[in-house]
């Protein structure tokens, strides 16, 4: 692989972790919220 | 519900755009070529998880001095997070690793020291997970927090203490930083950008603390209901009224 696919593939992974480590995040407040209004 | 507020999330995203562009367009390093652009990633995020975990310790010694809850989720948060940025970090360290050392992985001293730094937080979170009673799982956290801490500066100080292929430090050290003027410049944007998505992440993962600690909350009572009514003492003359 050229030197700028190496970096192209370090920056996908950080910026791309980062990323879905929010949606999940976001993923996880919407689902506590809805289990809590299933409860009350 | 939303996450953050919208106005963290837009400068966040600015400073980071602001800082791909630094890390894009600064000079090639003499020996790497543009291979060496991959410490834009790879450092701030080793820098991030240094500081989650430094704020833990920080949460977790003022949980045991004050016992306020707040403490023990803002520790926990940021337990996460950082474990989030140590795995990332070993994950952009190892991409790096493979065109420059030609290995995706070694035996080397800092390697090994942030994989224990990595396992011994999983341990934390593992933890906290393992303990049902609230004050029970925040005293035992806070006590993990805080000595977990001491192999920070082992981690650091890994590359100068023992022989090791990864380089030593070239900012963070007792002399003054040997790097490049624009490299510092873009180094530390991209630092500043990975602070804020760690603020962003932090604020995030609080907030879903509070509704977890919420639902339990609500859970507990709508099973302690359902409990009573079980252990209600049945009322025998009209359950069995031939009973004698």
């Amino acid at each position: 692989m050229s030197e700028w696919a190496w970096v192209a593939l370090g920056f996908s992974v950080a910026y791309g972790a980062m990323g879905g480590y929010a949606v999940w995040l976001r993923h996880r407040l919407s689902d506590a919220t809805r289990r809590i209004e299933k409860i009350r | 519900m939303r996450p953050v507020p919208g106005r963290l999330t837009a400068v966040t995203v600015v400073a980071v755009a602001g800082a791909l562009v630094a890390a894009l367009t600064a000079p090639p390093d003499r020996l790497q070529g543009n291979l060496q652009r991959l410490m834009y990633v790879h450092v701030p995020a080793a820098w991030l998880a240094y500081l989650s975990f430094a704020i833990t310790l920080g949460a977790s010694a003022g949980w045991l001095w004050k016992r306020r809850a707040s403490l023990d989720r803002l520790a926990s948060a940021s337990a996460e997070v950082g474990v989030f940025f140590t795995g990332l970090t070993i994950a952009l360290g190892s991409i790096w690793g493979k065109p420059v050392w030609g290995v995706w992985w070694t035996w080397d001293p800092r390697l090994v020291t942030t994989a224990m730094m990595f396992f011994v937080y999983l341990g934390y979170l593992a933890l906290r997970r393992a303990t049902l009673d609230a004050t029970v799982r925040a005293r035992r956290s806070a006590v993990f927090g805080v000595l977990a801490f001491a192999q920070i500066p082992v981690v650091h100080m890994s590359v100068v203490w023992w022989r090791a292929v990864h380089q030593p430090p070239t900012v963070l050290k007792p002399a003054a930083p040997t790097i490049d003027e624009w490299m510092l410049a873009a180094l530390l944007a991209n630092v500043l950008a990975f602070t804020l998505v760690y603020v962003v992440l932090l604020r995030a993962r609080i907030r879903l603390a509070v509704a977890e600690e919420a639902y339990d909350a609500a859970h507990d009572g709508a099973a302690g209901e359902l409990a009573g009514q079980a252990i209600t003492t049945p009322d025998y003359r009209k359950e069995f009224p031939n009973h004698v």
